[in-house]
């Protein structure tokens, strides 16, 4: 291939050239089917590298304890002057913004588990579509950063496992598995946790779906379905024995 | 991510607050660059503390027009070029960088195919064989999405340099995807 403009593909892909120069080079696509091979294959290899290299997320006591670095604590002496009621009040408000924060995190990615259920159900969009856990569970190896188990559902479940997706929920890589019961989905996603603490399912009813979060074994779990709490909560169960370490 | 170049009207009068607004959105990314660099995610842990600590103290003579991004993952460079990992890296696997022969495949056979079947975990071993001084080029400009400007600014690198190890690099992981999934199509084939 002696393309004059081949030398040019890696600037093109990254976005290197001057833009007449970047225009010119998409004119000359049209026409080289060499250089336009090239150029496809770069980006693809760009964006595999992209995905590949993405494969760290920082913790979350990393963010806390970078945000403690540069908010230093006021002077001791103040505190004195405050004296003991206002030194009051100034903790209950700290433990009032505290809990709002830390809720209003909690809302913002169950609000997001919430859309990408119902994106899901609009569009049954999977990325693997099977009933069989064991084909299920090796499809996310080296696709998320941990590992988990997929229940083995009885012949009489009232669960029927449909397949899964990987899904981003801020930034972070996580599996959601997706089943049937009855005329309802339910969708449970899976990510890694900050730490490896046990929190039994807490149940949030703020939307009209029913949503369960519980943390096990250093991975950070939800269930979002339109099926009755009960129904759901039978398969929140099923996923803690599963994944009993 | 758009570089972040602080300009005049930025640095007068910065604080602490400007300065946690700037870098606190750089951190997943700089924490994945340190895992990669040291291939560890504690000592990755304590690499971003201590350059978010640098980099507050340093951020008073933070010069204008200067790339913010660019500047905070020079200092966690040198924080890890500096640490026991580093300095280790530096003595024994200069070497690498320096026989580094370019794979026989070259750009001339567009394996598109192959690239497209390549997982994850293929491309991660990919990158991850590549001498250090190449991965940490392609990681800057595929994964931070870095200009070859910025990536020259945080390596301390002249921009020729940036652009003759990309080139390289990128051959380097392409050649990894082609060979390997090539060897598995012709075990097949002979199955």
């Amino acid at each position: 291939m002696n393309c004059e403009w081949r030398e040019k593909t890696g600037l093109y892909v990254d976005g290197e050239l001057e833009p007449a120069a970047q225009q010119a080079f998409a004119g000359h696509l049209q026409a080289c089917s060499d250089c336009s091979a090239a150029v496809l294959e770069q980006q693809e290899l760009k964006k595999a590298v992209r995905l590949a290299g993405k494969r760290f997320s920082a913790p979350p006591e990393l963010y806390a304890n970078v945000r403690k670095q540069m908010r230093p604590r006021a002077g001791a002496g103040m505190w004195w002057k405050l004296g003991s009621v206002a030194a009051g009040l100034v903790i209950i408000a700290a433990l009032g913004i505290s809990w709002f924060s830390r809720s209003s995190g909690r809302n913002a990615t169950i609000a997001q588990l919430v859309d990408q259920h119902v994106a899901m159900t609009a569009t049954n969009n999977l990325d693997v579509v099977s009933g069989n856990q064991h084909t299920v569970k090796p499809w996310y190896q080296g696709k998320v950063p941990f590992t988990f188990n997929v229940p083995n559902l009885a012949a009489d479940s009232p669960f029927k496992l449909i397949g899964g997706k990987l899904v981003y929920v801020e930034q972070k890589p996580g599996a959601e598995l997706v089943y049937q019961a009855g005329l309802h989905k339910i969708s449970v996603f899976i990510f890694q946790a900050g730490d490896h603490a046990s929190r039994q399912p807490a149940w949030n009813h703020d939307s009209s779906f029913s949503v369960s979060s519980w943390t096990a074994g250093g991975r950070q779990c939800y269930l979002v379905t339109d099926a009755s709490q009960d129904e759901a909560g039978q398969l929140v169960t099923l996923f803690q024995e599963a994944n009993r370490s | 991510m758009a570089a972040t170049v602080v300009t005049r009207g930025d640095v007068s009068g910065l604080d602490n607050k400007d300065f946690e607004k700037l870098a606190v959105p750089l951190l997943d990314g700089l924490y994945n660059f340190a895992c990669w660099l040291s291939g560890d995610p504690d000592e990755a842990r304590d690499l971003v503390q201590e350059t978010f600590l640098k980099s507050l103290r340093g951020f008073a003579s933070f010069r204008e027009g200067t790339n913010f991004r660019a500047w905070m993952f020079r200092i966690l460079r040198n924080t890890f070029l500096t640490s026991r990992t580093g300095l280790e890296r530096r003595n024994t696997r200069q070497e690498d960088e320096e026989g580094f022969e370019d794979s026989a495949v070259t750009q001339e056979t567009p394996e598109l195919a192959l690239i497209r079947r390549a997982d994850t975990e293929l491309v991660q071993a990919a990158i991850a064989q590549l001498a250090p001084a190449f991965q940490e080029v392609i990681l800057l400009a595929d994964m931070e999405e870095m200009k070859y400007q910025e990536i020259a600014d945080a390596l301390d690198i002249p921009i020729g340099t940036v652009m003759s190890r990309l080139a390289r690099a990128r051959r380097q992981v392409r050649g990894h995807i082609v060979t390997v999934l090539g060897e598995k199509k012709i075990a097949g084939a002979k199955r």
